[in-house]
Formats: structure tokens, sequence, C-alpha cells
């Protein structure tokens, strides 16, 4: 059966009632934006995703594909941007395959917040749905409970007052492409510096006919600083009690134990600052 | 007779459970919130003594939910010196918590100094104010300063001194102590890094033989390098704070006061 | 009826600002004699006090107080064994591993603190200056029941109010010879032989139940103290750190260390064979 699994609902219900707090999901606290220019539109985000007052990831991708010229930018509770988006993501592109015509924006917004409302805003996701299709550009606002907008500039997440005080006093209409991804990366700058839930770099996405281009981490202002002290410990620091060393054949009888023979053999899928 | 003193909320209530919170009794109904005086201003402190100096540090952002007051509250103060310039103080004072407590508080503790150097023709000892900032936070004690306090000086033989408190004046004098927001992200690291915690002396011995490494007061410029570390960590993982650190650095020269900026994410 | 008449007959603002006497004692550098604590606003000062501080029926209360935790004292031939852990927590939080939980009263007296930290730091702090007073007007040492009930008649006073104590107090005086006395917040004074206090009681009371009796030597009276608080330390979350260990004799206490757990646990294990339950093999 596809969809959600309620069968720890009724146990978490009791437990809670019981004063059992529920587990804290991480929420990406966050600024993101979209705005619309002459032949596009792009849309922006920072990268700061928290845990009530600690900073879980600082680099995380708020950006979400949708289809090839439509993207989405989320805010809210992370699973569920995640997740919703990749549903009507893996939805739309059946419908694009089953019409043999490209998805529209609004289809898309009108899946989502179908979706939304079904959940009555249990799903904790709040989107900026853009993209352009053959009908012409497309921006809107998505809502946890299912409510849209349609505007020209938008702004969610708890940086949304402070990115939009840049879109109401710079916005203008007819905007180049580069004005526009300079108007949204100084309302999503305007978070990162003012709105403690955002932070980090800034991520931007522009939509236009011919294609959708990514650049991640277009802006990076807060380098962290080099540490003043180095903490290398001497080896033998730690107490060791005791030790005990499995050999290759033993623990081949649990699992397959591949060779690997260069360096060259290793996947390093996302690199850490520790391997620069 | 036990109920007072098991402060473990696991052991009073049943079933037990394995989860890293212990289950917190469920408001019944409807509570009145008619009078709630404190809001908490986020921010981080943090202080280190020497052989012959204290440092007291702190943040200077201010917060209030989400938002930013201002980028610059100093948290750390000089007690007993001139009103503009500070000249004079002989003591260091670092409150974080709710800031208008910690105002008051300061201001309270200043007035006091400067009326025992008027009326006893003498510096108050560090020692001496440690015990009067108690007895003042105790006064409060059913209307609580929403404040944690650390006092730094130098002690009657020249040694740093340090003396921590909480909100309602029980007080020790430590080598070191983090205290607000970040506490628990920059307390484990001093622990480490000034009273060398799980840290043994390489080629001591084996198993059990091993020993512990020695702890020796630290000169001034490892401590300086370990208060920015602190900071600049306590900057990248924790929203509350950030903008600025402000140290107060007391010897038997005085005090100095420094300023590096963080960052203001 | 009475208190809605005098809210609404005089000016809110009647009361705002210092009285000339607050102001004197707002810069006063000596604390005045006279206690007086200063309370909120409301009609109802400890449900206020009860719903910021008190974590134990609301574990997330805004305001966490550091509370003490394992503490004992019992009586032999020999004196009497002081000995405490050194661990102070405010809710899940190690607030600290250095607490000092035996408080020097006078050089025959020893009080113990479990309970609100603050609160014992205090009011045994007051008790030093009482039994100091005692002596000066009597010309001659407080005996430790009537420092007890000092304590004890101080605390009652402000019943309701949210204090947290758990404490013992130690001494010997001539008339007495070594007394043991157990106080409480709520009021409770009890003479006795033996007594553990806090989160850790029941797991220190365990150990010295089983070994105690009153012809104990002072060697093995001493390495009771220090097990027992042991046993306390490795069971009870909210124990552990120093073992702080004391012994009041004749002509007054004499302190016997405060030693690290981590040690003391491992020389126990490896040269007693006790704690068989932890083990470092793999």
């Amino acid at each position: 059966m596809p969809g959600f699994d309620f069968s720890n609902y009724n146990r978490n219900a009791a437990l809670h009632a019981q004063g059992v707090p529920l587990p804290k999901a991480t929420s990406t606290g966050t600024t993101i934006v979209g705005c619309m220019f002459d032949g596009g539109v792009v849309i922006a985000a920072d990268t700061r995703a928290t845990s009530g007052p600690i900073v879980a990831d600082k680099n995380c991708e708020k950006l979400h594909y949708i289809a090839p010229q439509i993207w989405c930018a989320g805010a809210g509770t992370a699973a569920d941007t995640e997740f919703t988006t990749a549903i009507i993501s893996s939805n739309l592109e059946l419908h694009a395959l089953s019409t043999g015509r490209k998805p529209r924006v609004v289809t898309c917004m009108t899946m989502l917040k179908q979706h939304l409302f079904r959940y009555q805003g249990h799903i904790g996701a709040y989107l900026v749905v853009a993209g352009v299709d053959p009908t012409g550009v497309g921006l809107y606002t998505v809502h946890a409970h299912g409510s849209t907008d349609k505007l020209p500039y938008v702004t969610m997440g708890s940086g949304s007052l402070a990115a939009m005080a840049i879109f109401e006093t710079q916005w203008k209409q007819k905007m180049t492409r580069e004005e526009a991804i300079k108007l949204a990366s100084d309302a999503i700058q305007a978070g990162i510096f003012n709105d403690l839930g955002s932070g980090s770099n800034v991520d931007v996405c522009v939509i236009t006919e011919e294609k959708a281009s990514l650049m991640r981490n277009y802006i990076r202002p807060n380098q962290r600083e080099v540490k003043q002290k180095d903490y290398k410990f001497k080896r033998g620091t730690t107490a060791v009690l005791n030790e005990k060393v499995i050999t290759r054949e033993e623990i081949s009888k649990y699992v397959t134990v591949h060779e690997l023979s260069s360096d060259d053999d290793v996947v390093v899928v996302e690199k850490m600052d520790i391997d620069a | 007779m036990a109920s007072l003193l098991s402060s473990n909320p696991t052991l009073a209530s049943n079933p037990s459970y394995s989860f890293s919170q212990a289950p917190q009794n469920a408001a019944a109904g409807n509570r009145e919130h008619a009078f709630y005086p404190y809001t908490d201003n986020g921010g981080s402190t943090l202080g280190i003594t020497g052989n012959d100096f204290a440092i007291l540090a702190g943040d200077t952002r201010s917060t209030s939910g989400y938002s930013i007051n201002t980028r610059y509250s100093p948290k750390v103060f000089r007690i007993g010196g001139d009103d503009e310039t500070g000249e004079g103080a002989h003591i260091i004072l670092s409150v974080v918590g709710y800031a208008a407590d910690g105002t008051a508080l300061k201001e309270r503790l200043n007035a006091i100094v400067k009326m025992y150097k008027y009326q006893h023709g003498k510096r108050m000892s560090v020692k001496a104010c440690a015990q009067r900032l108690a007895t003042i936070l105790y006064g409060k004690r059913f209307f609580p300063y929403y404040v944690t306090a650390i006092l730094g000086g130098l002690d009657e033989d020249g040694k740093g001194a340090l003396y921590s408190y909480d909100p309602v004046g029980s007080y020790e004098r430590e080598q070191c102590r983090a205290a607000g927001a970040a506490a628990s992200l920059i307390m484990p690291f001093l622990d480490n890094q000034v009273n060398f915690k799980n840290q043994y002396s390489p080629g001591s011995g084996v198993g059990h033989d091993l020993e512990a490494r020695q702890v020796t007061p630290l000169p001034f410029h490892e401590v300086e390098q370990l208060v920015r570390d602190a900071f600049t960590s306590a900057t990248e993982r924790h929203i509350e704070v950030g903008d600025g650190l402000q140290m107060l650095v007391i010897t038997k020269d005085g005090i100095e006061e420094k300023y590096f900026p963080l960052k203001r994410d | 009826m009475d208190s809605l008449v005098a809210t609404y007959s005089r000016p809110a603002f009647e009361n705002e600002g210092y009285s000339s006497d607050e102001q004197q004692e707002l810069v006063q550098a000596m604390p005045s004699l006279s206690l007086s604590f200063s309370l909120p606003p409301m009609r109802n000062p400890s449900a206020f006090l009860r719903a910021l501080t008190d974590d134990h029926a609301n574990p997330q209360c805004p305001i966490k107080l550091a509370h003490g935790t394992t503490t004992l004292a019992f009586r032999f031939q020999g004196g009497i064994i002081v000995a405490t852990d050194s661990r102070a927590s405010a809710g899940n939080w190690i607030a600290s591993q250095t607490v000092k939980k035996v408080i020097e009263i006078n050089n025959c007296l020893l009080g113990t603190m479990a309970g609100g930290a603050a609160d014992c730091q205090y009011w045994l702090a007051y008790l030093g200056i009482q039994c100091r007073l005692h002596e000066l007007r009597h010309k001659r040492r407080i005996s430790v029941a009537a420092a007890s009930k000092i304590l004890s008649n101080l605390v009652y006073s402000y019943k309701g109010m949210g204090l947290s104590m758990g404490t013992m107090c130690a001494g010997v005086t001539p008339q007495e010879g070594p007394a043991l006395y157990y106080i409480d917040s709520e009021g409770t004074r009890l003479a006795g032989n033996l007594f553990c206090v806090g989160s850790g009681q029941t797991f220190a009371y365990g150990v010295l139940d089983a070994e105690y009796h009153y012809n104990l030597t002072e060697k093995e009276a001493l390495e009771l103290g220090s097990r027992s608080i042991l046993a306390a330390t490795h069971r009870d979350a909210f124990s552990g750190g120093f073992i702080n260990l004391y012994h009041v004799k004749e002509d007054g206490w004499v302190k016997h260390g405060f030693r690290d757990t981590n040690p003391i646990f491992w020389k126990t294990k490896l040269e007693k064979g006790e704690f068989s339950n932890v083990t470092a093999n793999l």
C-alpha cells in the first residue's frame, strides 16, 4: 500500500498523552524567495537547517528538482519538503509521458496543493514553485494547508519578512536576468543576516525558456574561520583497556570483502571540509 | 522525604521509558499565563583563569526568538570603576540570560562595590565580592534574577580567580566555566582542553596503569586562543551566538578589553 | 472583596520605583541582618516560583536550579563519618562535578547539602553566623541539637515557599558527644545514627546498612563511607564526580580528601574483585 503508515499513530498518541515529547523533526528555518524577470524566473534559498537553536546542517540544499524546467524551493519540515516535491515530481513525469506534453507549472502547483490539503497541514511543507512552460513563466507559493498565491515576487520561511523588505524597496517590472539574480540573492542575504533561522550560503536557480540552471552556493558570505590552535592529540592520549583485531578472513564470513587497489577506486560521494 | 530529593523524573513516574528524554507530565487543562516577566536573550559567556590572570568573554549578540535585537550589547562588565571609562575597576562580571535582569544585577553589584570602597576606604576583595553577589542573588530567591553570572578577578595572592553562579546564588570557585545558550557546546571542550579530562599521558603505562595528563595552569596566549576557538565554533553551530566576541582580561596591570568580530549569520 | 477595593482605590503607580529604605538596601555593602526577600508582585508568589523553577514537576521550566545529590553520615564508636559525592545537575545537564557538599559551619560542626544548592549554601552559612552569635552571647559553644533546631525552625517558617533542602548536621560538643541530625525543608528534624540523603540515597543505604555496625574501627568506617558513595555514583546518574570524606572527632572534624571516583572505582574493582558486572573484556 503506498502512502503513509499510520500503525504507530495510536501508540505515539498514547505516549504523548502521558507526557513523552514527540521526536523533534529538522526544520529548515529558512529564507526562500522567487522573482520573475523578463523571459524567465529565478528562485533562491539559504542553506541552513536547524533543530531548535542548533544548526543541524550548514550547507543543505533547499532547491528541489520537479521537472526539467520546474524547480521548487522548500521551507518548513525538511523531510516533508523533500518527499512532497519528490512525489509530485514523479507524478508529473508520468503525467507528461501519458499526455506527451511538457508539464506546466500550474499543474504542478495544483497537484501540490491537493496533496497538502488532503493532509490538513500535518505535512509541514511551505513551497515556492517556479518554472517556464509552453504557456509562459509561472511563480507560485504553496502553504502547508493547501492555499496558494500567484505573484511576481514571493518570499517564504522565517526570513520571509527580511527578504520581502528587499523586494518591496527594490523590485521593478521587466528586470533583466542579471538584475533578478542580484535582487533574489540580496533578499536571501537579508534573511541570512537578519533571521536566526537562516544562514550560510545562497543557492540560486534560474529558469528561462531554453534551460534551467542551478547555481549551488552562488554566494558564500559565511566562510568558517581558521582555528587559532591545533587540536591534534598525541597518539596514546586515549586510554585503551583492551584490543581486538578482526581479520579479513573472519569478517568475510558475514560480508563480502572487496580489495581496493588504489585511491582511484574510492568513490567520494560528498566532499567534507576535512577531506580538503 | 525522597520526593524533594530525587531530581530524576524517570524514577518518580511509571512505566519507565528508554527514551533520550524522560516523560514530562503534560500540563493538564488550561494553564494560566498571567505574569511572565522573563525573556531569554540568548548568547553565551565563558571564563578561564590562569596563574596571574583571569579572562571573561561573551558574544555581543542579543536575541529574542528568531530576531536579533542588536549586534553589540556587551555581556561582560567592569565592576567598581569609573562610570564612563570603567577605570579603577578590579573585578569583572559576566551575565547571560535575561538581559534586563543582567543589567540590574550588574548595576546593583557595581553600586555595592563602590559603596564598600567609600565606607571602608579600601577595595573590596574578590572573595568578599563573590560572597556578596551570592547574597544579592539569593535575596531574590522567590523572584529570581534570570541570569547565570560569572565573576572574575585576582585573589589575595595575585592568582586568577573565577566564581560561577546559578540564578539563585549557589556559587563555586573554578578554573573555567561556560554559561548561556551554548554552554553545552563549550563546556565539554573546556573540560578537555583546560582540565585535560579524558586525556592520558602517552607511554606512561599500559591499560589501567596509564596516568591521567597532569593539569597545569595554561599561559595567557594559549587561553586566549581557546576562548576565540570556543566562540568561533559555538557561532558555527548555535544560532543565538555570533556578531562579536568581547573579552575582558584582568591582570596585575589592570583590565584590558579586546574585541574580535564573529560571523553575523 | 477587600483586595478588589484596594486594587482600584489607589493609583497603580503609587508603589513604583524604590522607596528610600529600598534605595538604602540596594547600595548597602553589607547585607542587612534582618532577612528580607523580594517577592514577585502577585497574589500567589510560590505558585509563580514553582512554575518557573521546579524542574521536578515541570521539566520544561525556564530557570533550572542546581541540585545537589548523594550524601551520607553515620555515627560509630570513633565519632561521625560524613561523606558526599560532588555532582550538581540542572535538569539533564551536569552543572558541576566539583561541588563541595560538606559545609564547614565551624571547626566542630559540619553540614551536608542535598536539594537546592543555593538554599543549602545560603542557609548553612546563615546557620554558621547564628552559631557564632550564640557563642559570643553565651560564652560557650552551641550544641548540635540547638544548631539543628535553628535550621529546622528557619526552614519551617518558609514551608510551602519552594525551598528544597535535605541536610545533615554533624558535630561534637562536650555535653552531647558526637551528635547527628537530619533536617529537611518539609520541617522534619530527626536525631539518629545513620542517614543517607539525595537521589542516590537508596544505593548508599544498600551498602551502608549491610556493613554498618557501631564498633567499626576508624579505618573501616572511612572505607565504608567512601564505598557507599561509590555505589551511589555507580548506579545513580545524578551522582558522581569526587568523593568528599570527613571524620568528626572529639576535638573537631578532620578532612580525609576530595578524591576522583574513577580511579577509586577501578581500584575497588581490580583489587577487591567487586563490581564484577563491569568488564573490560571484549
